[in-house]
């Protein structure tokens, strides 16, 4: 009972250690909370640039008017280390993309998620659609 | 959500075996059919002898390769934990405990959720190599794994500090007063001394004869380290890294740093840190890196922590950081586009 509680504290003042965000910059000051959206649209480019990927995604709006968003991801060598490369997603792929639009209301936003037409996640657990399987190592 | 199954209890329990170093080397496998040793398999067996790590062409010890210091272990050891190492058993509740809460979704509406998923981008720390550990914390002196005090210069310091920047302005009034790292000029994965970044948490070390070279991935710096007798800088010259000189102790690499420009402060040391760095080959995927901190206008007390590298593959990837860091540009406007609309509201208000 004793060493399982030593563990269960153990775990929770592990957790208040590492539960601290991991981010190169504050995203909260770039994107706005309150401004939550859902894009479909099909990839035009991607930015694989440290320190984070940009998608290009032209977005077609209910009048038929296309616009080109640029969605913010993560850094991209973690990625090509596990085997996914520009011609994992390639151009033209269809995605929805679930974010929060910039604060200064420009056609940017932060892919809090990519999905598939499929409903998957874009790299979920490193299993890339369509690229090299991801290798564990 | 992104659960994964988690780190093998055969691997932390060949970790027990090694105890010696208290390190393993591990990852968290993705959804995990049947628990297969990680590869600390190559971990030195047990037999008494000490390992001879390989030589260089020039004689030296070879450090040489991609290494990883990703960790679970936190610098100091956390609140209530009060042994120095856990069981296996005990570390990997708290391995798998920490990489569960990296894959947990924030949720929608809430600041935490401003951010792209760290697992789709395989930024997880369980998603690749780490060095793991049965220490509950990296710091090894003082005994209780916790950094000494701030002492009174310290505080002082730290308090100056505070005011220089509030004096600047808000954080994102201009880029100068943005954090060093969001401006691209330096991570903590450079050091000295050289601290778990979180992800990209990888180097390469290449050496030559008389200099040992370090690249940090992220954000791609590299240490030149000469290894001759000559002297230290001249106290005027000032870098982020400081200025290194290396010395081979019989198969430890011994790299002592002073000369910070105090712009990017350690742990709020000052500018006249000295780290003393100690790299030595335990195994072939495996590098003892303990480095002790001194720094008397901070820390009554020199300090020391243990962070182990893990050897893992290449090649280093490139980090343009500036190139695509639209990141600042658009804080800078988002914190322009708010204050606009303050301003009218309070037009409004006075109307």
């Amino acid at each position: 009972m004793r060493a399982k509680l030593v563990v269960v504290i153990a775990c929770a003042a592990v957790l208040l250690a590492v539960g601290q965000a991991r981010a190169h910059h504050a995203f909260a000051a770039e994107f706005d909370v309150n401004k939550p959206l859902t894009l479909k649209g099909s990839l035009i480019k991607w930015e694989m640039v440290n320190p984070h990927s940009w998608f290009h995604v032209a977005v077609k709006e209910p009048d038929g008017k296309v616009t080109e968003w640029l969605i913010e991801g993560g850094s991209p060598n973690q990625l090509i280390r596990m085997g996914v490369t520009k011609n994992t997603v390639p151009i033209g792929t269809e995605l929805t993309i679930e974010g929060y639009r910039a604060k200064d209301g420009g056609l940017k936003a932060v892919g809090r998620n990519f999905v598939l037409p499929d409903g998957s996640r874009l790299f979920l657990g490193g299993s890339a659609p369509g690229g090299t399987p991801a290798e564990k190592k | 959500m992104n659960r994964r199954s988690l780190v093998s209890i055969g691997a932390l329990v060949l970790g027990a075996a090694v105890l010696l170093s208290a390190t393993i080397v591990a990852q968290v496998p993705a959804p995990l059919a049947k628990p297969k040793p990680a590869p600390a398999a190559k971990a030195p067996a047990p037999t008494g002898k000490p390992y001879t790590p390989p030589k260089t062409p020039d004689g030296q010890p070879d450090l040489q390769g991609f290494w990883t210091n990703s960790t679970y272990v936190p610098l100091e050891r956390p609140q209530g934990v009060t042994k120095e190492i856990y069981t296996p058993a005990e570390a990997e509740a708290a391995i798998k405990a920490a990489a569960d809460r990296e894959a947990e979704q924030t949720e929608p509406g809430t600041t935490a959720d401003v951010h792209y998923d760290f697992s789709q981008f395989g930024l997880d720390r369980s998603q690749s190599k780490f060095a793991a550990s049965l220490r509950t914390s990296l710091i090894i002196d003082p005994p209780d794994g916790k950094m000494p005090p701030v002492n009174a210069q310290g505080q002082k310091r730290a308090a100056e500090r505070a005011a220089a920047r509030k004096q600047a302005g808000g954080q994102y009034d201009s880029v100068q007063n943005m954090p060093i790292g969001s401006r691209c000029i330096i991570m903590g994965g450079s050091g000295p001394p050289m601290m778990n970044a979180g992800y990209n948490a990888n180097y390469q070390i290449v050496q030559s004869p008389g200099y040992v070279m370090i690249l940090t991935e992220m954000i791609h710096d590299a240490r030149i380290i000469p290894l001759d007798t000559r002297p230290q800088a001249a106290q005027g010259v000032r870098q982020w890294v400081g200025v290194s000189r290396g010395r081979w102790e019989g198969n430890t690499l011994v790299v002592e740093t002073t000369n910070f420009n105090g712009k990017n402060a350690f742990r709020g040391a000052s500018e006249n840190l000295k780290v003393t760095e100690r790299f030595t080959r335990t195994a072939d995927d495996m590098i003892d890196y303990k480095f002790t901190v001194e720094d008397p206008a901070t820390w009554d007390k020199a300090w020391t922590a243990e962070a182990p590298l893990a050897k893992t593959e290449g090649p280093i990837f490139e980090f343009a950081c500036h190139e695509t860091n639209y990141g600042i540009a658009n804080i800078l406007a988002g914190a322009r586009a708010e204050e606009k609309t303050k301003a009218e509201q309070a037009k409004k208000g006075s109307n």
